[in-house]
């Protein structure tokens, strides 16, 4: 195993330097590349300044070289075994051990590594926050789909999964902010950023000024999840679509109150109804997964509210809270499409494994279908799903740079577009340089895991 | 008649099973209404009358001012038509609808030169002014272009808020009608999906082809290069691409198609190296035939399901790529884009919502009628549609 990881390691250098070599060739030849007269274009300076400054700018970074040896330049840069450059560019003490240096940004003059030291954290973030939810969501989905093949759910999750995945993550992020975070409608989330200036000065943790009121609103919200949730779970339908109606339409009439604009009668009652539409469909599924979420989540809600009217003082909800509601919509919009893929491969996964001979033979010895299910099926079907983790990170990377383009967060992906729009040589070859990288240890990691599960695979 | 005599095809039987399913009708509907879009956009929106008749009698100022791209258009299609209806062989057909194409894009780009000066406000001033004795003007009577310079503010005005003009979807941040718009921009989202497919489709089927066939180090070799085109964020590449090389709709369908073509190549290399050890192909190695002609008559149309199947996805996620890009700024600059549009939908903090819904959503239904194709054709060609090594399609890239 380790031999194999070695050898899938040093694979990687080629496939890097490849990946690099494109990315320098497309900059190297296009129309005007990249020269120090257009990094100096359009500052209004004394000739001379101007001289001085593209010899700086040809000195620091060898743009009066030819490409090949700006590449090579480039190269040795970030390897950490090369040459030694003294003050005039020129080359001297092969071999040496130094630490690798990705050189310093055009347009930020700072090194490259601090920005992307700032940058990638935050990227990673919003996708490890992503991957645990898509992966929940999609083996629940896809893992009922399957079980009940042909019938209504299957179907119509069919094409609602295909539908979500269609949902250009663009269009998504638009309509989230617009309806939900812009003053023209709901304005629950904020429209953009990572935190309130103002959560800075905060505490790490939500802090109140009478200590108790953080333990009776947790309390509460906690009591009326519990409340709800199993009454959503042993209720008959009767009663619990009875409760679902009353919730929706409760819900649906303050969702139209808060809107102030809207709050005619008819928009009111049309809410109210709406609500109790959907309150009632959500409440009759037989899906008790769905129940729980749905009662579940009214309960926190209604809990929340409630302590909201009883608190006797305000309290400051301090760093972590305002974070995460910062990336409730972000996240969100991330994770539907990979979201959508992965319930529709489970779900042709799990169907596979039912049909299977070892899940027959599990059955005729007398295994209860929710065993065959959980403890035979389902184990194996996790396969296809631990290959695709793979191909999930850069799929997730390249979602990224949509959402943070539109949530403006500072992140890998604002950065890159940022990179090649001002074409900053070295960053965007970095930028290539730490996603190649990513995307390679994530196939390699995918590999590693599939030989985990599935001891019939080996590598050595 | 001499199908039913033999029976049908295998590309017949899988035809008439995809058009089976509902999903794959509807798609094919759609593609099929915004083809007529894209043909008939100059008489469908347009601010020049399709018919005048003032001082000098009865003119057309519509067809005066048709550019190259229409005539083509317009030509391309009428041309398909009649040969459809045309009785003949197949193959004959689609290679004369093919060079007549050619021919009438040639015609077209040399023959055709509309006035380069363009002026909306005249036919509007005119009819004020009483010049006109009849009008007959398109159903929604303005250019893409039109950006109503004669009224005084008219950007991000939302539907049907003017009383002296009619727009649907409301107007842009310049002022131009987004309906007239979002029709002409259909020609973009279909072409970019198409070309830039085949494209990619066809660097894929060679390079995949010549590593499947070959093997040995050809193979090992190619798979080194797809891997590095697989492991480069398909976006990036793009983005990096198109900023560098400057804004131009021809070269983002090349771009796009030579982003896109890694996992073509693996699906044929796969196919290829299934297909190389069958006795029809030993049979054709060992009669002497010519490499090409092993490679592309009797390889490629016993390997191309799968390909089709995957060409339907990457026809949506091109049109997907484009519609990023406009939305990033990096698209085209003046010319319709729905992406371009969408973009405009979150501006200086205030939502226009008829930016985000008409565009927007035409973005959704084009992306999700290929998708329903694709997914309709997968079913058909392969009833156990298995995916064991699928690979996630970066969303929003090729």
């Amino acid at each position: 195993m380790l031999t194999y990881i070695f050898r899938r390691l040093l694979l990687m250098v080629p496939t890097l330097l490849g990946i690099t070599v494109v990315v320098f060739v497309v900059m190297a030849a296009a129309p005007g590349g990249i020269s120090a007269l257009s990094l100096v274009e359009g500052q209004n300076l004394e000739p001379q300044a101007k001289k001085a400054l593209e010899d700086y700018y040809n000195r620091l970074y060898g743009l009066d070289q030819p490409a090949p040896v700006q590449f090579a330049r480039w190269l040795n840069n970030i390897s950490p075994v090369g040459f030694a450059q003294d003050d005039t560019g020129g080359l001297t003490g092969w071999p040496m051990l130094k630490p690798p240096d990705l050189g310093i940004s055009f347009r930020y003059g700072r090194p490259v590594m601090d920005l992307i030291g700032e940058r990638l954290p935050i990227t990673l973030l919003l996708n490890v926050l992503s991957i645990p939810l898509i992966y929940v969501v999609a083996i629940a989905v896809g893992v009922r789909a399957a079980t009940q093949r042909g019938q209504a759910f299957d179907t119509q999750a069919g094409v609602v999964l295909l539908g979500l995945w269609s949902v250009p993550t663009m269009l998504a992020g638009v309509l989230m902010i617009g309806f939900l975070a812009s003053d023209q409608f709901w304005q629950w989330f904020p429209t953009g950023g990572l935190s309130r200036r103002a959560a800075l000065d905060m505490t790490f943790l939500p802090q109140a000024e009478v200590w108790w009121t953080l333990l009776a609103l947790l309390a509460l919200a906690f009591l009326f999840a519990a409340a709800f949730m199993v009454f959503a779970a042993r209720a008959g339908r009767a009663p619990r679509m009875a409760a679902g109606l009353l919730l929706g339409a409760a819900g649906g009439y303050a969702m139209i109150q808060d809107l102030d604009a809207l709050t005619s009668l008819t928009s009111l009652v049309v809410g109210g109804v709406f609500g109790a539409l959907l309150g009632g469909l959500m409440a009759r599924s037989e899906w008790l997964a769905l129940r729980l979420l749905v009662f579940g989540g009214a309960g926190i809600l209604s809990g929340v509210t409630a302590a909201g009217w009883l608190m006797p003082a305000p309290m400051i909800p301090g760093f972590l809270l305002d974070r995460i509601w910062h990336l409730v919509l972000p996240v969100i919009c991330l994770s539907y499409g990979g979201l959508a893929f992965l319930a529709k491969l489970s779900r042709s996964a799990v169907l596979e494994n039912l049909t299977s001979d070892y899940a027959r033979t599990a059955r005729a010895k007398g295994v209860n279908e929710h065993d065959v299910l959980w403890r035979h099926v389902f184990r194996n079907s996790l396969l296809p799903l631990i290959t695709v983790s793979a191909t999930l990170l850069p799929s997730l990377l390249a979602g990224s740079v949509i959402v943070e383009a539109i949530f403006s967060i500072e992140g890998m992906g604002k950065l890159a577009v940022e990179a090649v729009q001002t074409r900053d040589r070295e960053l965007v070859l970095s930028i290539t340089l730490i996603s190649g990288l990513l995307t390679l240890v994530g196939y390699l990691l995918a590999d590693l895991a599939y030989a985990i599960v599935d001891p019939r695979v080996s590598y050595d | 008649m001499t199908e039913a005599v033999h029976g049908q095809s295998w590309s017949q039987r899988i035809l008439s099973e995809v058009l089976l399913r509902w999903g794959a009708r509807l798609g094919i509907a759609w593609i099929g209404l915004l083809t007529l879009l894209a043909v008939f956009a100059p008489l469908l929106a347009n601010t020049h009358p399709l018919l005048v008749q003032d001082a000098e009698g009865w003119h057309s100022p519509m067809l005066v001012y048709l550019g190259p791209a229409d005539t083509t258009l317009l030509g391309i299609f009428f041309l398909a038509l009649l040969l459809f209806l045309l009785p003949g062989r197949r193959l004959l057909r689609f290679l004369a609808w093919v060079s007549g194409a050619a021919v009438v894009g040639a015609l077209s780009w040399t023959l055709v030169s509309p006035p380069s000066l363009v002026v909306y406000e005249q036919y509007r001033e005119a009819e004020a002014a009483g010049e006109y004795q009849r009008v007959i003007r398109a159903p929604i009577p303005y250019s893409a272009k039109d950006y109503l310079r004669d009224y005084a503010d008219t950007g991000l005005e939302s539907p049907r808020a003017s009383d002296e003009r009619m727009h649907w979807f409301g107007t842009d941040e310049n002022g131009a009608d987004v309906l007239s718009r979002m029709v002409h921009a259909t020609r973009i989202a279909l072409s970019i999906g198409f070309i830039a497919t085949g494209i990619a489709l066809a660097i894929g089927v060679v390079l995949g082809g010549l590593m499947g066939y070959f093997s040995g180090i050809i193979d090992i070799i190619g798979m080194r290069l797809v891997e590095i085109f697989e492991a480069i964020p398909t976006l990036f590449l793009l983005l990096t691409f198109v900023a560098f090389f400057g804004r131009s709709l021809y070269l983002m369908m090349l771009i796009i198609g030579l982003t896109s073509w890694s996992g073509y190549a693996r699906y044929v290399r796969a196919e290829f190296l299934r297909l190389r050890q069958q006795d029809f192909v030993q049979g054709a190695i060992a009669s002497g035939l010519s490499l090409p002609s092993i490679l592309f008559r009797h390889m490629l149309p016993n390997g191309m399901a799968p390909i089709l199947v995957a060409a339907s996805f990457g026809v949506a996620s091109a049109i997907l790529a484009e519609a990023t890009l406009s939305f990033l700024g990096l698209g085209l600059v003046d010319d319709p884009s729905w992406g371009q549009m969408l973009n405009q939908a979150v501006q200086s903090s205030t939502f226009n919502w008829w930016m985000a819904a008409f565009p927007g959503g035409a973005i959704f239904l084009t992306v999700f009628a290929y998708n329903l194709i694709g997914e309709a054709l997968r079913d058909a060609v392969d009833p156990h549609a298995q995916s064991g090594k699928a690979k996630i399609p970066a969303k929003g890239t090729a």
